[in-house]
């Protein structure tokens, strides 16, 4: 394994560097799913037959809360990749475990929120709007959920062998992750909650 | 050192998209009209998605850069065609009688 010493550790081979180029490919067909489901939630969300729409059932507080420590999670994930090109383990496990620590709130959050949800009577066979909204949360929550697992065998991988060509790449690629699930929810943020409650 | 481990530029990106997220906000706050909410939700969101690529994604920082951005493009524009595309043959054509 031939390691290039002038690049972070996370890029130092060619097979590290070919990864984080596939993980980005994959990004972009994760685009794809989230494009056809906001595609799908625009034609239906008007269809709200004899359930609640968005405007009724939307609430401001839990919204707020989950995009907050969203952000706040993406900072702490990019300050981990700071601190593991300065080669600092600890602080890089801690801006790790904060990020884990900050996902698990926002699942909690979204978790109340949808039992709210199916309590107010919007659940997922309700109309076609409800089916749309759980769908759409659903998947971004079920991908945050998976990033929960992922990151915490990652930081186990860490802690057991430190900071090696291998475990800097998987937590970069994690990192890449991250950020796009906070990039997804900005949009959710924006044209499912915001413009349902405008 | 702790400040070593708060780099400027990522402060400062947490910081402008907490600001970015206060604007997108207005739209619940204030009474406006649908055309200049959504172009404020428009513009607050897509810078938001531009500032994680660019400054906290590193997508530019190496030899790949290329590949990287040309992927990027390419799944924003596919994405956009998708959604504007169904928009324009589901809902805004039966708008216009």
């Amino acid at each position: 394994m031939k390691i290039d010493h002038s690049l972070p550790l996370e890029y130092s081979t060619d097979e590290n560097r070919l990864k984080i180029l596939g993980f980005w490919i994959f990004l972009g067909a994760e685009v794809m799913l989230f494009a056809t489901l906001f595609a799908s939630y625009f034609i239906l969300s008007g269809g709200t037959g004899d359930g609640p729409s968005g405007a009724e059932i939307f609430e401001i507080t839990p919204v707020l809360i989950e995009t907050l420590v969203l952000l706040t999670s993406s900072f702490t994930i990019g300050l981990m990749v700071h601190a593991m090109r300065l080669g600092r383990q600890k602080a890089m496990m801690g801006f790790f475990i904060a990020t884990i620590v900050l996902g698990a709130i926002f699942l909690g959050v979204e978790i109340y929120e949808f039992v709210h949800y199916v309590h107010v009577g919007a659940g997922l066979q309700t109309s076609a709007f409800s089916a749309i909204l759980l769908t759409t949360l659903g998947t971004h929550g079920a991908h945050v959920t998976f990033g929960l697992f992922w990151g915490t065998c990652i930081l186990i991988q860490v802690k057991k062998y430190g900071l090696t060509p291998r475990t800097t790449n998987k937590s970069f690629i994690f990192s890449l992750y991250w950020h796009f699930l906070d990039v997804v929810w900005i949009f959710i943020f924006s044209f499912v909650y915001l413009k349902g409650m405008m | 050192m702790m400040k070593e481990l708060f780099p400027m530029k990522q402060v400062m990106g947490f910081i402008f998209s907490l600001v970015l997220t206060a604007v997108a906000l207005m739209v619940y706050f204030f009474d406006m009209s649908f055309a200049v909410g959504m172009t404020i939700l428009l513009v607050t969101a897509f810078i938001q998605a531009g500032l994680q690529l660019v400054l906290f994604m590193h997508a530019g920082e190496s030899e790949d850069k290329n590949a990287i951005y040309i992927t990027i493009y390419y799944g924003v524009l596919i994405a956009i065609f998708t959604i504007l595309g169904s928009l324009l043959t589901m809902v805004w054509t039966y708008q216009i009688q």
